[in-house]
């Protein structure tokens, strides 16, 4: 309690010795925007004086031209195109065209807005720092002589990539598109999909110096109040400089940092983060990456792919429960060789263990440092995969294969047998991505508690990880459910995947009582065309 | 608080991570420093009154080579026989460690065979090793050789490459002749601690056949508690298993009705029901045995699939089975062992009477009644309708 | 005010239940020396026994709503005597969890793992055990479906695979066996599977509505006997009259698994399922030992006691017994005596001590 209020104290404390000494003119003042142009001009000429790419541009215009304008952009954000058009041409030609209203008071930025501007998407400016915030996002500032308040206008224009295939989440069936950095064009795709008028998106600002636009999208009726709140909550919260990435909100919002389980989750692909919106989730993006995430995340989820859905149940569910073998293959995978080779010898097949022991014979290393080392060497391959530049991938890949396969085995450095321990375990670590990064940590803690004390020592890690799971909520919601607060309706969608037309609920410990929990109607099964009694048709 | 936490947390670390450098590894062994036994002999020694312990070892790296064209250093074995003598089994195995450096790893055990000297002098002083090692299994198969075991353990097959495998899958394919009969370590031990019942154990020779040496099962030996007694021929094995109901297969041979050739059936299952009866004193067994079998060679000519030439080969199939099954009660009292279990089945099924019988099981087993009701039905003929038979075409 | 923040519901009691009686499937091995074939009327005249006392519990936890045995013994007993009474009940509770930490240990070191130190089983089974009782009774209760159901599976699966290897004679005669030998098997198969749910006292009375406890008590207990019985009758079938002489003829009965050659050396499950099993009733235990002591003494909360009752329970459990066999003949004989008074004798005379004094009164002042 005491560190808290001495942090907080230390804090406030730093930030005004910054102040003080800060020798250009406060970026946070509450000054409100002069009448006098000249002085507005140089006021802001004198916070932006070491930025080049602000460019200010006095004008007159109206009748006589008697009204002295000055527009303020910053050359890379903004469409030129759209500001020559669309804000100097009418301010300067257009308004020539009028005959009636040749008196029109253009001091009072409102009459501008409404009868010259033609750009839609304008906003009123009174104080110096919103005039500064609008103007570093890209906006156009439109200052007349005599008006006290200014006139932003949007005029950006950002590059982004195109919509493309998401890199991380490939599908072989289903849409291909994926979330790219510009937030606005994202939303726009959620938008495409869900065209409810109860879709709310909320929209935050986090982050002292990146400003980032950070939008909660939900539906009204479906999403539990309780978990907006929470949520808004918990990103109010957040003080920090910037905001790069999701990743960064989501360590600033989960629930168990000290735990190697995600509890939000983050998906690149429209279709999937509109899918949960619909199941009661929310979902949050942030401006600059094409990652959103999205909250409350079930263990489960980490199972589920877009694809399951777009299937038929038979397939889908084989490749669920392939999804959750591979994922006890990766993580157990070196443990149970380790444990049965070194512990348990009496439980191998006698063929099978004399195969084993002539294969270990020249190996100079015990089981657990052989099987560490690989395991070792295969995360310094992955790593190195990913940074690779394309021109030498593909002779690292043959190297790799070689050296680390073929050639130790020749050498006498590891048996045969640890290779292909060794490999399934790594492909079996690729098949449930979001999961990767605490598959590979239990990979060593299982690995460390087989070298201590064999099966045993595995069984209690087993132990500890699912009372650890079963203990972990996320965003209020038990992290292991339906499995373990057992819930049959449920576990339609865990280990198999019943056919659509059964799942008629959303899940029900995401909504809340007094939403509406059904999407979609009773006795959709399938069925052929029924002829008429008499067999015409 | 949270400094508080963390100063503990690591506490309970650093005493985690101690306990990995202080205790280590230990209880683990790895795999190419084990010693893998997959078959046991147990001797008497010539000299002393020790006992001598055979330990077939398997050389793994040998194993990897292919067998035939033994083109290679040594002698292409893939095991060795290691050698031990004690007063006691277990000694024998500690005593085995000198000359390999390494525990033995008896896990995989497969086959446990028994010198005949041994068998004669009493298998009880030596089996408790056997049922009590951890790692012992009680699915380990008994066995007891003509001679001496380590004979038996270093006579080198043909296919298998290691003589105790080669042994176990001799024995576990009793099925297709039931002319002898797998028997387990518990199943031995089960028949010992009954008191009434004989163990039975089959035995293993060696027949010198040119300059090979192969390994044949040539019987069963009787015990009578735990000394053998006597041994049963292959039909009179086969008459216990039918009483036991264990024939899985095998060969009946029967003089074909005309009496001019033979006919072989092949029998499909087997199964059978034994009832004790204690009148006044008296035990008599009625031992009912359902079968089915299939007519799978004939040398004579004859037309046999007819019903009356079936009905009269049902009755001479029935006739087979009741004379091997008497034959192995007439053995069994003459050497006077229970080898089919009935003072156990009395025990079950009449517990009263049974107080009364125990005291006196030896007198009172030569005088058990058999009573014999076999059905065996002949369910195919396989491929031929009629045999081939020369000269005779219809005109 | 009650130490515990969390509640349980009436399906997760079922299955606490299960998993508690389930767990003593090697503990029918040491009645098998006794009893031989007859082990499993023994188990079922243990259940017929055992069913009046248990409903006695639950009434007692249906009556005092929402307070642990602590403070039903001080509300039923008086300030003095209750306390005496929880003193007992502590003992009992710490001795039984030594036990059966001890079994464990024994367990692995006697079939599984011989050559691995002790002491390093039982300080990480205890701190596994620990750490579950550290993440509080609804954690527990949340996963008790899965170990039941691990349970069961296993247990049946190696019943089904041994049928060929039955011989269902082996059951008669029927009553074959002297009665003292029976009477002493149904006192220990009371005591220790059925007798040890004293402990779920300290549980039932976080249960979020009382309407069903006994039906779902009665199930559950149905379902762990039945897991009992199958395990017995597997044992006499596959074995026959070696039974009594293996020290685990659960294990030996597995090891003669032999399908194909695949499905060999199954012993494993066996182990696998009874750690689980086992690591069940000990959290269970533990958390009724660690929250009954902090009742005791009137703590806020029981997370600081958890460590260090896990070092006590370790110490005791290494060096409380010299051998297996002291471990077997002591419990046979000594344990069920010091502890029938308290399973069998106290509960049944709060529920009439209580029904005679109205309690609990309307006014009262701990508890819900």
């Amino acid at each position: 309690m005491f560190r808290y209020i001495s942090k907080i104290i230390r804090y406030s404390a730093l930030k005004s010795k910054n102040a003080i000494h800060d020798d250009t003119p406060d970026k946070n003042n509450n000054e409100p925007i002069l009448s006098d142009l000249e002085k507005n001009l140089e006021k802001i000429k004198g916070v932006l004086r070491d930025s080049s790419d602000v460019t200010f541009h006095e004008f007159n215009f109206g009748h006589d031209r008697r009204f002295k304008g000055a527009l303020i952009f910053i050359n890379n954000l903004t469409d030129k195109n759209e500001i020559h058009k669309n804000i100097l041409q009418p301010l300067m030609y257009d308004v020539l065209l009028l005959k009636k209203d040749v008196n029109m008071d253009f001091t009072k930025i409102d009459t501008v807005r409404k009868n010259l501007i033609s750009i839609t998407g304008t906003q009123k400016l009174t104080l110096m720092s919103d005039l500064l915030d609008h103007l570093l996002t890209g906006a156009t500032i439109l200052l007349v002589d005599g008006a006290k308040e200014a006139l932003a206008i949007k005029s950006q224009k950002i590059e982004h990539r195109s919509i493309e295939e998401p890199g991380t989440e490939a599908v072989v069936r289903g849409p291909r598109e994926g979330f790219n950095e510009n937030v606005n064009v994202n939303i726009a795709l959620i938008r495409r999909k869900i065209k409810d008028p109860d879709l709310c998106i909320e929209k935050f600002n986090i982050g002292e110096r990146s400003k980032t636009d950070v939008y909660i999208v939900y539906i009204k009726n479906v999403a539990n109040p309780k978990l907006i709140e929470e949520i808004r909550e918990r990103l109010s919260r957040i003080k920090t400089d910037a905001i790069l990435e999701s990743g960064y909100i989501e360590q600033f919002i989960e629930d168990a940092p000290y735990s190697i389980f995600p509890t939000v989750s983050n998906s690149e692909k429209p279709d999937k983060v509109v899918a949960k919106i619909l199941e009661g989730r929310a979902a949050i993006l942030v401006d600059g990456t094409p990652f959103a995430l999205v909250v409350p995340m079930l263990f489960i989820e980490s199972f589920q792919s877009g694809e399951d859905y777009y299937s038929r149940p038979f397939l889908a569910s084989i490749m669920r429960l392939i999804r959750f073998l591979s994922f006890i293959i990766s993580a157990l995978g070196p443990a149970i060789y380790v444990a049965l080779t070194v512990f348990h010898q009496e439980l191998i097949p006698t063929q099978l263990l004399i195969s084993i022991a002539a294969g270990r014979e020249r190996v100079p290393f015990p089981a657990i440092l052989e099987a560490s080392l690989m395991i070792f060497t295969f995360d310094i391959l992955r790593e190195a995969g990913v940074r690779l530049p394309k021109a030498v991938g593909q002779t690292v890949g043959i190297v790799g294969a070689l050296v680390l396969g073929q050639a130790s085995v020749e050498a006498g450095l590891i048996s045969p047998i640890m290779v292909i321990v060794v490999s399934s375990t790594a492909i079996a670590s690729f098949a449930v991505p979001a999961q990767t990064d605490s598959g590979t940590i239990l990979r060593y803690l299982y690995l460390a508690l087989a070298g201590l004390a064999g099966g045993f020592g595995v069984i209690m890690g087993l132990l500890a990880t699912l009372l650890h799971l079963s203990s972990l909520r996320s965003f209020g919601i038990p992290y292991l459910w339906p499995i373990v607060p057992l819930n049959f309706s449920g576990l339609k969608d865990t280990f198999i995947r019943m056919p659509l037309w059964t799942m008629s609920k959303r899940p029900n410990a995401i909504v809340w009582d007094g939403s509406d929990s059904y999407r979609q109607g009773p006795g959709l099964m399938p069925s052929p065309y029924k002829k008429d009694s008499d067999g015409s048709k | 608080m949270t400094k508080k936490i963390n100063i503990l947390t690591s506490k309970l670390v650093i005493c985690f991570l101690m306990l990995f450098i202080l205790l280590g590894c230990s209880g683990g062994r790895e795999i190419n420093d084990l010693e893998i036994v997959i078959g046991m002999g147990v001797d008497k020694d010539e000299n002393s009154e020790n006992i001598l312990l055979t330990a077939q070892v398997v050389k793994e790296g040998e194993m990897e080579k292919s067998s035939g064209s033994g083109g290679g250093e040594g002698d292409g074995k893939a095991f060795w026989n290691v050698f031990g003598t004690g007063k006691s089994v277990f000694e024998a195995v500690r005593q085995i460690t000198h000359k390999t450096g390494n525990r033995l790893f008896v896990s995989h055990n497969h086959v446990v065979i028994c010198g005949k000297d041994l068998a004669l002098e009493g298998l009880q002083k030596y089996i408790d090793f056997f049922l009590r090692a951890h790692e012992m299994r009680p699915t380990t198969i008994i066995l007891i050789a003509e001679d001496r075991a380590l004979d038996v353990m270093n006579a080198k097959p043909e296919t298998e490459k290691l003589p105790a495998m080669n042994i176990t899958k001799l024995v576990k394919t009793y099925g297709f002749t039931s002319h002898f009969y797998k028997v387990n370590m518990k199943d031995f031990a089960s028949c010992l601690m009954c008191g009434t019942r004989a163990p039975i154990a089959p035995l293993v020779g060696i027949s010198q056949d040119k300059d090979n040496k192969d390994i044949y099962v040539s019987g069963m030996a009787v015990f009578n508690n735990d000394k053998m007694v006597g041994r049963l021929t292959e039909d009179e094995t086969r008459g216990l298993l039918w009483v036991l109901g264990k024939v899985e297969s095998g060969v009946l041979l029967i003089s074909s009705p005309n009496k001019q050739g033979k006919v072989a059936f092949e029998i499909l299952e087997a199964k059978s029901k034994v009832i004790p009866e204690v009148k006044d004193g008296k035990i008599v067994m009625h031992v009912k045995i359902k079968g089915k079998s299939s007519l799978s060679e004939q040398t004579t000519a004859e037309d046999l699939a007819t019903i009356e030439a079936f009905e009269k080969m049902q009755k001479a199939q029935t006739e087979a089975i009741r004379q091997e099954i008497m034959a192995a009660f007439d053995k069994s009292k003459e050497l006077n062992a229970d080898i089919f279990g009935f003072g156990e089945m009395i025990r079950k099924k009449h517990i009263n009477k049974w107080k009364s019988l125990k005291d006196k099981w030896d007198e009172i087993y030569p005088t058990i009644e058999l009573n014999t009701d076999i059905e065996v039905k002949i369910q195919k003929t396989d491929l031929l309708k009629k045999p081939v038979s020369p000269g005779k075409e219809e005109k | 005010m009650s130490i515990e923040k969390g509640k349980i519901c009436n399906l997760q009691l079922l299955f606490l239940i299960t998993g508690f009686v389930q767990s003593s499937v090697l503990l029918i091995d040491f009645t098998v020396v006794i009893t031989e074939h007859q082990t499993w009327m023994v188990i079922l005249a243990g259940l017929a026994i055992a069913i009046p006392f248990i409903l006695s519990y639950v009434a007692l936890a249906k009556r005092f709503h929402g307070m642990n045995l602590i403070q039903i013994n001080d509300a039923v007993f008086g300030r003095f005597l209750g306390k005496v009474i929880s003193v007992y009940y502590i003992f009992f509770l710490m001795m039984t969890l030594s036990f059966n930490i001890l079994d464990v240990g024994e367990l692995y070191a006697t079939f599984l793992m011989p050559d691995t130190p002790f002491i390093i089983l039982l300080i990480f089974f205890t701190a596994t055990c620990a750490y579950a009782v550290y993440k509080g009774l609804e954690v527990l209760a949340r996963v008790s479906h899965l170990f039941v159901v691990v349970g069961v599976i296993v247990i049946v699966s190696t019943f089904l695979l041994l049928i060929d290897q039955m011989d269902f004679s082996n059951f008669l005669p029927l009553f074959e066996l002297p009665f003292i030998r029976i009477f002493h098997g149904i006192h220990i198969m009371l005591s220790i599977p059925f007798g040890e749910t004293i402990a779920f006292l300290m549980i039932m009375g976080y249960i979020n509505k009382t309407e069903h406890m006994v039906k779902n008590t009665l199930i559950g207990l149905f379902i762990g006997t039945a897991s009992l019985l199958i395990a017995a009758v597997r044992n006499t079938a596959v074995l026959g009259n070696t039974e009594a002489i293996w020290t685990s003829p659960s294990f030996q009965s597995t090891r003669l698994i032999d399908i194909g050659t695949v499905l060999t050396r199954m012993d494993f499950l066996i182990g696998i399922a009874q750690t689980i099993l086992i690591f069940f009733k000990c959290s269970i235990l533990f958390y009724a030992l660690v929250v009954a002591v902090s009742q005791l003494f009137g703590l806020k909360s029981y997370l600081p006691l958890v460590l260090p009752l896990a070092g006590i329970e370790v110490i005791i459990a290494a060096t409380v017994f010299q051998s297996p066999v002291d471990h077997a003949a002591i419990t046979q004989d000594a344990g069920i005596i010091y502890s029938v008074p308290l399973m069998f004798v106290i509960p049944p005379l709060s529920l009439l001590i209580a029904k005679i004094r109205a309690l609990p009164k309307a006014e009262r002042g701990k508890g819900v």
